[in-house]
C-alpha cells in the first residue's frame, strides 16, 4: 500500500488597497455600491485603478445600483468551503444599473430553475464587514 | 469616511491550499527503510556520487537512477554547515527558543541532510566539521508523516536530531564541496 | 525572424495520477527531444521552462525541474510561471539575437496533487474574484452560458466537440481520455456546471514535454524536415471577466494575425480548448468557423482529452509540429492559453521548408 502524504500551504496576506479599492470597499460598508468612470465615460465596475484601454490613473467613482441585472450565470450544485455560500447557488456575471461592465459574484436563488440570464438582482449585506469583496456577502432575487 | 481613512483600510485575506499525494516509489522505499532504522539512497552509476534520499536521477550527470542503485548509508556523518536560528514570531512558526539548523553529510552519502538540530551540545560549540551520530526514535514513535515528495523532510518524525559523537573534526577538505 | 525551427521533441502520456515526481517526468521527456534533435545538452545555448509551483505545492519546485537540464556546468535558462509555449517564446526570442543556434525547451505540470479550483482561484484579482473562491469550471459555465444567449451554439454543438475530441484521442498514445460516445448518451449525463457537462470539461492530467529549437542551417543539420515556426505572436485582454465579451477572443485573432496567419488554408490546428465552447469561439476568432474542416481541429484530441496543466500549450505546437516533420502536413497552427477564459492567448505558425 502506498504512503499518501498531506501537507497545507498557507499565506497570511493583510492587503493595503489604495484609494480606490480602498473606497469601493470602505463604500461597501456603508451599503453604497461604486463604479468609476473610464476614459471614454463608461462606467467601470468593480473600480479600476487604471483604464484598461488607455492606461490612465481614474479618478471619478460612480454611485451604481443598488439593484442588478444577471448578464450570465452557472450552476454550483455542490459548493466547496472556499465558495462564499454552503448551499446550491449561481455564480453570474451582474451588472449594477448605472455601470457599463458586470462583476463576479453569487447569487443566492434558492434553486436552478429561478435563475435566468437578464433576472433582477439586489445586494445581500454581511451583518459585520471586514473590509473584503463579501461584505457585499451575495446577490438575490430582487423581492 | 475620511480619505485618510479609506486608503489605509487593510482586507486580511488567507491563502489556504490543500495538497495529497502518494510518495513516489522511490521515496517509498526509503521510508520504509528508514522505519526499519536503515538510511538508503542511490548511486549513479556514471559518477557514483550518493544521493540521501534518491532523486531516480543524477542531477549531475542526469541520468536515471532506478532501485538497482539503491545502497546504504551509515547514520553518522559530519555537520559541513550550519546556522542558529533565533525564531521571530510569525504565522505559522512554532518554535520560540533559538534552534540550530544544520546540514548533515553521512559517512557515505554525497548529499546533504539540511534543516537537523545538533543537541547534546551547547549551540555555540557546534561547528563545521563536527563528527555527529543519529538519535533515532524508539521503533513504534517512528513514521513517514514529514517525508512528502518536494524534498522537505528528509528523517523527520524518524530522526529527530544528531549527536556529537566524540571523534575529531572532520578535514574541512573531506567536505568543503558539501557546504549546502 | 522565420529561420528557427522547431527539431526534437517529446512528450509523457498524460495520467490522471504519476507516480514520479515531477523531476522524474521531465529528465526521459528532455533527454529523448535531445536525442531527437541529435544534440548534446552541453551545445544547448539557452534553456527555458514553464510550469507553476502552486500545482505540486512546492516552493522553488521549479528550481528541481531544471535538474533534467542538467545546470552543471552552469547553463543559461530562465523560467515562465506560464505554459510551456510562452517559455518556447522567450527561447525564440533569445535565438534571435543571433548568438547562439539551438534552445531547449520544457513545460510540465502535476496537477494531481492539488484542488485545480483552489490553486487557480489564487491566479484572479486577489481584491474582486480570488477571496470568491471563483473556480475555472464556474468561469467556464458563465462563458458557456453566455455563448448560448447569442443564439450561436447549443448543447448538442458542445457535446459534438466533445465526441469528436474522444474520437480522435483514440489514435493518440499520449491522450488520456477517449472513447466513442454517441452525442445523444453524452447528452444525458447531469450537468456540473449548467450548461457544462462532465465531458466539456478538461480531465486532471500529470505530464511533461520538452522541444529543442534551432536556427537556419543548424536546423537543417540537426534534423531532415524542420517544422519551422513562420511566426509567434501572443496577446492578453483585459483580467475582469465581467469587462469582456467571453463568447469572443479579439486576442486570439490579433494574434493571428501578428503571427502571419493569413487565412489561407491550415491543414492541421490544434487549439488550447480546455472547455468545449472554447472551440468554438476560438475557430470564429480564427475564421474557422461552421466552413472549417472539424476534423482538421484538435486531431490529438485536444484538452478535452489530456489537460496537464502548464503543457497543455506546448503539447498543441509539438502535435502540429510532429504532422509536419513527418510530411503529413506542410502548414498548422498552434495555440495556446493562459489565465481563466482565454484572457491570453498565443498562436504559432509552423510549416514545412
Amino acid at each position: 500500500m502506498s504512503r499518501v502524504t498531506t501537507s497545507t500551504l498557507e499565506f497570511p496576506y493583510s492587503r493595503t488597497l489604495g484609494p480606490i479599492v480602498g473606497s469601493f470597499l470602505s463604500d461597501l460598508r456603508e451599503h453604497r455600491i461604486v463604479g468609476i468612470r473610464a476614459a471614454d465615460g463608461k462606467v467601470l465596475f468593480p473600480p479600476l485603478e487604471y483604464d484598461p484601454n488607455t492606461g490612465e490613473a481614474l479618478t471619478e467613482l460612480v454611485d451604481v445600483g443598488p439593484h442588478a441585472t444577471v448578464v450570465s450565470w452557472t450552476w454550483v450544485d455542490a459548493p466547496t468551503a472556499k465558495h462564499p455560500l454552503d448551499r446550491p447557488f449561481a455564480f453570474a456575471l451582474v451588472r449594477p444599473d448605472g455601470a457599463d461592465t458586470a462583476m463576479v459574484h453569487a447569487v443566492d436563488a434558492g434553486t436552478v430553475e429561478a435563475m435566468r440570464t437578464g433576472m433582477r438582482v439586489q445586494p445581500r449585506w454581511r451583518d459585520e464587514p471586514r473590509n473584503r469583496i463579501d461584505d457585499l456577502a451575495c446577490w438575490e432575487p430582487v423581492q | 469616511m475620511s480619505e485618510a481613512k479609506k486608503e489605509t483600510l487593510v482586507m486580511e485575506h488567507l491563502v489556504s491550499l490543500r495538497y495529497e499525494e502518494e510518495l513516489t516509489p522511490i521515496l517509498e522505499r526509503y521510508v520504509d527503510a528508514l522505519i526499519d532504522g536503515r538510511i538508503v539512497g542511490h548511486k549513479c552509476p556514471q559518477c557514483g556520487r550518493v544521493y540521501v534520499p534518491g532523486k531516480g536521477y543524477c542531477p549531475l550527470c542526469v541520468v536515471e537512477t532506478t532501485d538497482r542503485d539503491e545502497v546504504q548509508v551509515a547514520d553518522t556523518g559530519t555537520v559541513t554547515g550550519f546556522t542558529i536560528v533565533t525564531p521571530v514570531a510569525y504565522y505559522g512558526q512554532e518554535e520560540t527558543e533559538p534552534f540550530v539548523y544544520a546540514s548533515v553529510l553521512l559517512d557515505g552519502a554525497d548529499s546533504t541532510l539540511g534543516g537537523q538540530d545538533i543537541v547534546n551540545i551547547p549551540r555555540d560549540e557546534v561547528r563545521s566539521g563536527l563528527r555527529v551520530r543519529a538519535i533515532w526514535r524508539p521503533k513504534e514513535k517512528r513514521s513517514g508523516n514529514a517525508v512528502t515528495n518536494r524534498g522537505w523532510g528528509s528523517v523527520a518524525s524518524v530522526i529527530d536530531a544528531f549527536e556529537p559523537t566524540g571523534e575529531p573534526d572532520m578535514d574541512r577538505a573531506k567536505f568543503e564541496e558539501h557546504i549546502f | 525572424m522565420n529561420d528557427i525551427a522547431i527539431v526534437g521533441w517529446a512528450q509523457t502520456p498524460s495520467v490522471r495520477l504519476a507516480r514520479e515526481s515531477e523531476v522524474q517526468l521531465l529528465v526521459p521527456t528532455v533527454a529523448a527531444a535531445l536525442a531527437r534533435a541529435n544534440l548534446d545538452r552541453r551545445e544547448v545555448g539557452f534553456t527555458c521552462a514553464g510550469s507553476c509551483d502552486y500545482l505540486t505545492g512546492g516552493p522553488f519546485a521549479f528550481v528541481s525541474n531544471l535538474e533534467a537540464a542538467g545546470a552543471w556546468p552552469p547553463i543559461a535558462e530562465s523560467h515562465v510561471e506560464m505554459d510551456g509555449a510562452w517559455a518556447m517564446y522567450e527561447a525564440w526570442v533569445r535565438l534571435q539575437h543571433g548568438d547562439i543556434d539551438t534552445a531547449l525547451v520544457f513545460g510540465s505540470g502535476k496537477s494531481s496533487p492539488s484542488q485545480p479550483a483552489e490553486v487557480w482561484a489564487q491566479q484572479l484579482d486577489p481584491y474582486y474574484l480570488a477571496p470568491l473562491g471563483v473556480d475555472p469550471v464556474s468561469l467556464a459555465g458563465i462563458q458557456a452560458r453566455a455563448l448560448i444567449d447569442t443564439g450561436e451554439a447549443t448543447e448538442r454543438d458542445f457535446a459534438e466537440v466533445a465526441a469528436r475530441s474522444r474520437r480522435n484521442a483514440n489514435d493518440n498514445p499520449n491522450a488520456q481520455v477517449k472513447g466513442g460516445p454517441s452525442v445523444d448518451d453524452l447528452l444525458k449525463a447531469p450537468y456540473v456546471r449548467a450548461p457544462l457537462r462532465t465531458h466539456d470539461l478538461p480531465p486532471i492530467s500529470d505530464a511533461a514535454v520538452a522541444v529543442v529549437l534551432a536556427r537556419g542551417d543548424r536546423a537543417r543539420a540537426l534534423c531532415e524536415r524542420p517544422a519551422w515556426i513562420r511566426g509567434l505572436d501572443h496577446r492578453i485582454e483585459v483580467h475582469q471577466p465581467g469587462m469582456r465579451d467571453l463568447t469572443v477572443s479579439p486576442s486570439t485573432t490579433l494574434a493571428a494575425r501578428k503571427a502571419g496567419y493569413d487565412g489561407g488554408p491550415l491543414d492541421v490546428v490544434e487549439l488550447s480548448a480546455t472547455f468545449s465552447p472554447q472551440e468554438l469561439i476560438l475557430r470564429e476568432a480564427l475564421g474557422l468557423g461552421a466552413n472549417a474542416n472539424a476534423s482538421a481541429i484538435n486531431p490529438s484530441g485536444g484538452p478535452l482529452a489530456a489537460n496537464p496543466v502548464m503543457a497543455t500549450g506546448l503539447i498543441r505546437i509539438v502535435e502540429v509540429a510532429q504532422r509536419i516533420a513527418s510530411g503529413a502536413a506542410n502548414r498548422g497552427l498552434a495555440h495556446a492559453t493562459g489565465g481563466q477564459v482565454l484572457q491570453h492567448n498565443l498562436v504559432c505558425m509552423l510549416e514545412g521548408e
